[in-house]
């Protein structure tokens, strides 16, 4: 299953959105965005399946709840952003 | 304890207040600053009150920032609004929380309206000196001395019409009477966390329309690369670690006046002000009650007001008297040299409270 990875840049967006997705019933896990991947220092992002990222993408819109970017993950430390 | 002093701060809160403080200091750490559960149930502690702020004062969370007070809070908004050698215009009505902000800016100050309780020449004065040109305006929603709840939603039409940017103070307002930032369309609205939203001391809000100058630098959790703040709210103005067990409280809170409804305080609050203002009239006393009264009156006692309140002090009966931080106030209603005695009712306002505390005034009079 590939994985995708959204960044926002604080707890408190990044916070609102997993739990809007997850009361929409979808299934993401929150967590600390890794160093490689914020150049800007200290956030936190969403994980979720590939499959699922288009939708909550246009959830978290709908919902004005900002992110900074999504991303496609690949193998060590490897990520490609995605254009929604 | 007959305590009548919720001008000061809310006593008691709702029981489940008190839990959820204990709790935090059980089950959080810092939010924003890991990944591990204490972290993150710090920020969904933290969140839920934002949330519920958002839902009780028409607001996006994130237009919510915790400080310590509505003190702070204020400052925060004069600095970001108001520019030394500005022209600002208040009421007669201030607290020293935005008179002093303002002195010590050296701005230019205009005070409009001093009449209590009388709407009309409130707007007129407010709208003259809109007129004459003002740079911002800083108005209190609700007197903490009188209890006179000013017209804000005209005020603060007429602060638009000559396009005024605007700060309330919600200090004796908030979760009592509505309070709207989609309403009222402020720059800023500051208020308490511990009086009427129930809350702990040391917590306070801030609801920002757009961004603000912080007054405080340092870490937030975000943007950790930057040597300057972060220009997204609320981070912008939360540097260092958030009192979390108090928002914590506050939070339940807000959930006990959403679940209420603050007209159904308001009601409760407002009845036994009004009793307790006839009785002591009936005693004789100078009351300071009107149209547009909240749940707070002073009135004049027969001796000095401080001797007076501690007399009723030693009776068990908490309520403030002297100048109450608020000489604007006590001169517009030529009390200055006097100061006057407060009551100030809360969300468990009751009759026993307004019969034990007349009981007390008619004995000390005798």
């Amino acid at each position: 299953m590939q994985i995708c990875f959204i960044t926002f840049r604080s707890v408190t967006p990044a916070q609102r959105a997993e739990q809007l997705l997850k009361r929409s019933g979808f299934s993401c896990a929150l967590r600390r965005t890794p160093r490689w991947m914020e150049r800007q220092g200290c956030s936190y992002g969403l994980q979720l399946p590939l499959a699922e990222v288009q939708r909550c993408v246009q959830l978290l819109k709908q919902g004005g709840i900002s992110y900074r970017k999504v991303y496609l993950l690949g193998e060590k430390e490897q990520a490609e952003e995605m254009t929604l | 304890m007959i305590y009548l002093d919720n001008g000061a701060t809310s006593f008691c809160k709702p029981l489940p207040v008190y839990d959820a403080v204990r709790r935090a200091m059980f089950t959080c750490a810092s939010p924003g600053r890991g990944g591990y559960s204490l972290a993150m149930n710090a920020g969904y502690r933290v969140l839920a009150c934002r949330e519920r702020a958002g839902e009780l004062f028409a607001c996006d969370p994130e237009q919510v920032v915790f400080t310590g007070s509505c003190t702070h809070g204020l400052n925060i908004a004069i600095q970001s609004l108001v520019k030394p050698g500005a022209r600002v215009v208040i009421t007669g009505f201030e607290h020293n929380a935005v008179t002093r902000p303002l002195y010590g800016l050296g701005v230019k100050i205009s005070v409009a309206g001093q009449k209590l309780f009388d709407w009309e020449d409130t707007l007129t004065a407010w709208e003259a000196a809109l007129k004459k040109g003002a740079d911002a305006a800083v108005f209190t929603h609700c007197s903490n001395v009188f209890g006179y709840i000013l017209p804000v939603e005209e005020m603060a039409q007429l602060c638009k019409k000559y396009k005024v940017p605007f700060i309330i103070d919600a200090a004796q307002s908030a979760g009592v009477l509505p309070v709207s930032m989609k309403r009222l369309e402020a720059d800023f609205i500051a208020m308490p966390g511990h009086k009427g939203l129930l809350g702990p001391q040391g917590t306070g809000l801030l609801l920002c329309k757009d961004s603000a100058q912080p007054l405080v630098f340092g870490g937030t959790g975000s943007n950790s690369l930057s040597p300057e703040m972060p220009d997204f709210l609320p981070d912008r103005l939360e540097a260092g670690t958030l009192n979390v067990p108090g928002i914590a409280g506050l939070s339940e809170g807000l959930a006990f006046l959403l679940k209420t409804g603050t007209a159904a305080v308001l009601e409760k609050e407002h009845t036994q002000a009004a009793l307790c203002a006839k009785k002591l009239q009936e005693m004789g006393l100078r009351v300071f009650a009107g149209e547009h009264q909240s749940g707070t009156v002073s009135f004049l006692p027969p001796a000095d007001c401080e001797d007076f309140a501690q007399i009723l002090a030693q009776k068990d009966i908490a309520v403030r008297a002297g100048l109450h931080c608020a000489p604007l106030a006590h001169k517009s209603a030529g009390t200055l040299d006097t100061g006057t005695v407060r009551v100030s009712y809360g969300w468990n306002a009751c009759i026993l409270q307004t019969q034990r505390l007349c009981e007390a005034v008619a004995e000390i009079m005798k």
